[in-house]
């Protein structure tokens, strides 16, 4: 391998929607990839259900497209299986804080070895347009006839509430800061949860994407490294278990197993 | 036309129970007569009863100690030690005493007036104070000849950590109630010493045959009356280079195991009916993606949240049949303590050989009772997975005649692949053809012809030709055998027991064989709404007018006197109607 951004494409090409955010955080996962050397055998991208949720068929790497809510407690599995693995989170809104909502307190708590690329458009693009979690009140969508009668939630925020160890927001029209932000998700130790502003064209109007560069520019949305710290990840907790429980029987042959029912 | 053939060797065996409030100890001295009697090379089933209390409240414990090999417990009582009759009230419907059975109370507490036939004794229990239960050991075993110094050992291994003086009380306790037991004209158990046995519950026995299996990954969330599988592993995995999560849910539970599988490690997740529920979705996951899978699933009463305590058989279609679409998956059922040992092995063979979920049923009153077994018959043959290792030209879900493709794990180079929920072509790619979508229906479902030709497990028992046949599954197979064994008949009537060890594939050839052999069917289950019955029609043909079902409601086990009275009514049925 030459460790080219070029290499990790697949030859799949992506079902989504010309002008769609997600083509810039695909581009940005090739070059990160190839910025960190990763071997393609060697990394897993696991996504659930969505437009977003689709990545991994996209990636020339091991892949798991899940289900609905499902990709972080498959990623885990798989973290925990072989720790070797860089092990890549990817998903929609909805996707991750609606259905998958449980799943992202704990494993934030865990702070299990992985990083979670949420792809944020504000919508449910996949069913074509109903509101998310994080739709603004007020909004109309195709499930809000007469306005959105929920407020949306900062991704964000959750995280930081959840223990995530790393939170940054990025916003997919700039490939290279948020090409920056991924590198940094990647190398930190533990959870790292990276929101990604991802424009949907098709549910929530070509304006979205001006209309976030302009919050930014106001400052109204902050880009870049939100929350940091440094903790024990869980395999570092399961490896300490690991040291208290041979410790307590330093022989668990079968039999020594055995001898508890003898 | 059939009677129950009268037991004559009621010295080779002792079925007794102890039953008081929380803090008498009833419990903790079943344990110990128990554990002493597997020492001494008896054969023992001890099952616990509660209330739905936390902590305190009544609670009661049934033991049956024989010579002889036993499948189920007893009917009856030989023996009864009450240390409350308000508690004792609790477990009243649930109790059957045998004629002339030996009633132990304490002597300041008198007892109901209903309690006719037997042969009461009051005796200063509560003059013990928290030695009453050890009392009630030493009184156990002078008047039924059970093994005194092995419980005598038994009870200072108990209190080992305590002081001297705790430790001087209760062998003192235990001592007065030898002396008193001497007094008791009872008879005494007849039996050889032989080689110690092992003491397990089904739980126990389920988590020790997944780490002979090699199952490196366990996630679980706690439900009763599973998760004694969930303790058992985290204790044991970390410390032979396994992993352990205890997650939030079922859904990540599943989840995680699905995970841990693709990335190559033998993994299970154990859990209730609730659970089951939940994790459905996620089975149809691994089915789909063909990630190998175990779920132990533990039965106890429902729906919804049921009897969470007690146990019923009434998961079976849910097992068969969870999770939406064509799904392919195999669903195993223990037997019996020893059983759930072998059968939570055959759970890894067949899931990581076929690459397909497997579903092992267990129930409650298998999961959670306690029974000797030999350590040697703890062995099973271990199959792994065939991981794939020539990459060229790999396809993941490449069309075979088995069904079974080709498989890498990741760190394996060039044996990239995207799995997939989604229906997909032999690269895994997704693909919503018509055509892709048969073949590859056609493709997964043929794993099941593969297992059901290589594991058609199932337990027969009795008379080749039999006039009666009955078929019954999971802990219900032990009381049948019993039942078979004392089913007499004067005019020569065979009866033959059959239970599937899988129910899905099931093991059709065996089934249909025994059907064809027997003259009348009976199909014994503890569904209400006739799972087992309604299932095996939609699989096997069964004579009409030739099949009767006994299924009832859950939450009190099967007993060997209501099998013995369902074929006795087959008969009186038939003479009437001809």
């Amino acid at each position: 391998m030459n460790y080219t951004a070029a290499e990790y494409k697949s030859d799949l090409k992506p079902v989504w929607c010309p002008g769609c955010g997600d083509f810039a955080v695909l581009n940005s996962l090739y070059r990160t990839f190839a910025e960190l050397k990763y071997e393609t055998h060697e990394t897993v991208v696991v996504s659930g259900i969505g437009c977003s949720s689709r990545l991994p068929g996209y990636v020339e790497a091991y892949g798991f497209n899940s289900l609905h809510g499902r990709a972080l407690p498959i990623a885990t599995g798989i973290k925990l299986a072989n720790p070797k693995l860089n092990v890549v989170v990817v998903g929609g809104d909805g996707d991750g804080i609606a259905i998958g909502g449980n799943h992202f307190m704990h494993t934030a708590r865990r702070n299990a070895d992985l990083t979670y690329i949420m792809m944020d458009n504000e919508i449910y693009g996949l069913t074509k347009g109903q509101a998310a979690p994080t739709t603004p009140l007020g909004d109309k969508t195709k499930s809000t006839t007469y306005g959105n009668p929920e407020a949306g939630v900062d991704p964000c925020a959750l995280a930081i509430s959840f223990g995530a160890t790393w939170v940054a927001r990025a916003f997919s029209g700039d490939v290279v800061g948020t090409t920056k932000l991924m590198k940094q998700a990647l190398e930190h130790r533990g959870f790292a949860f990276l929101n990604i502003l991802s424009p949907c064209v098709t549910w929530r109007g070509e304006d979205q994407h001006k209309e976030i560069r302009a919050k930014i520019q106001r400052g109204e949305i902050t880009i870049g490294v939100l929350h940091e710290v440094n903790t024990p990840t869980l395999l570092d907790e399961i490896e300490e278990v690991r040291a208290k429980a041979v410790a307590s029987r330093p022989s668990a042959t079968k039999s020594d197993m055995l001898r508890a029912f003898a | 036309v059939f009677a129950a053939r009268k037991l004559t060797v009621m010295n080779h065996e002792l079925s007794l129970s102890i039953v008081g409030a929380g803090g008498d100890g009833a419990v903790a001295a079943g344990d110990i007569l128990s554990m002493a009697c597997a020492r001494e090379g008896l054969h023992v089933m001890k099952t616990e009863a509660y209330g739905p209390q936390i902590r305190g409240g009544e609670s009661s414990c049934h033991v049956r100690v024989s010579a002889a090999p036993i499948h189920a417990q007893a009917d009856a009582l030989d023996a009864l030690v009450v240390f409350s009759w308000a508690d004792f009230a609790r477990f009243r419907a649930e109790i059957t005493l045998a004629e002339n059975a030996l009633v132990f109370h304490d002597e300041k507490d008198a007892p109901p007036e209903d309690l006719l036939g037997c042969r009461i004794r009051a005796l200063p229990f509560a003059a013990q104070r928290s030695a009453k239960n050890i009392f009630a050991l030493g009184l156990l075993s002078s008047a039924f000849g059970l093994p005194a110094e092995g419980m005598r050992e038994a009870v200072r291994n108990r209190f080992r950590k305590k002081t001297p003086e705790v430790i001087e009380a209760n062998m003192k306790a235990f001592d007065a109630g030898f002396a008193e037991g001497v007094t008791v004209d009872a008879k005494k158990l007849e039996y050889v010493k032989g080689a110690p046995k092992l003491l397990m519950a089904g739980n126990e026995a389920s988590a020790v045959g997944a780490i002979e299996a090699g199952c490196s990954f366990f996630a679980g969330y706690p439900i009763t009356p599973s998760s004694e599988i969930l303790h058992f592993l985290g204790e044991w995995l970390p410390r032979i280079g396994g992993r352990f999560v205890q997650t939030e849910d079922e859904l990540a539970a599943i989840g995680a195991v699905v995970g841990a599988s693709f990335a190559g490690a033998k993994a299970m997740t154990a859990t209730s009916g609730p659970g089951l529920s939940l994790m459905a979705e996620l089975i149809g996951l691994s089915a789909m993606a063909e990630v190998p899978s175990v779920i132990v699933n533990v039965q106890r009463g429902g729906p919804s949240t049921g009897i969470p305590t007690k146990s019923e058989q009434s998961d079976l279609m849910h097992a068969v049949f969870a999770s939406h679409g064509d799904t392919p998956r195999v669903v195993l059922a223990c037997t019996g303590v020893e059983d759930s040992f072998h059968t939570t092995v055959d759970g890894f063979n067949i899931a990581e050989e076929f690459q397909i979920p497997v579903i092992v049923l267990s129930e409650q009153s298998i999961a959670q009772r306690r029974e000797t077994i030999e350590a040697s018959a703890l062995t099973h043959e271990v199959v792994d997975r065939r991981i794939a290792t020539d990459v060229e030209a790999y396809r993941r879900y490449r069309v075979t005649e088995d069904g079974v493709s080709p498989m890498t794990i990741p760190g394996i180079v060039g044996g990239e692949y995207q799995t997939n929920g989604l229906e997909h072509d032999e690269q895994g790619r997704p693909n919503s053809m018509y055509s892709m979508h048969a073949t590859m229906n056609e493709k997964r479902y043929r794993k099941l012809d593969a297992i059901a030709q290589k594991y058609p497990l199932f337990e027969r028992y009795g008379a080749a030709d039999a006039d009666v046949g009955i078929l019954c599954w999971g802990s219900s197979l032990g009381v049948v055998r019993e039942a078979v064994d004392r089913l007499d008949s004067p005019r020569g009537l065979r009866v033959a027991a059959f239970a599937p060890r899988i129910l899905a594939p099931l093991p059709k050839r065996a089934i249909e064989e025994f059907v064809a052999n027997a003259r009348d069917l009976l199909i014994i289950e503890l569904s209400y709404a006739q799972q087992f019955y309604k299932y095996l029609r939609t699989e096997i043909d069964l004579p009409r007018e030739h099949t009767h079902v006994f299924a009832r409601s859950g939450g009190k086990n099967l007993t060997v006197s209501e099998v013995i009275d369902q074929v006795q009514r087959m008969f009186v049925r038939d003479e009437v109607m001809a």
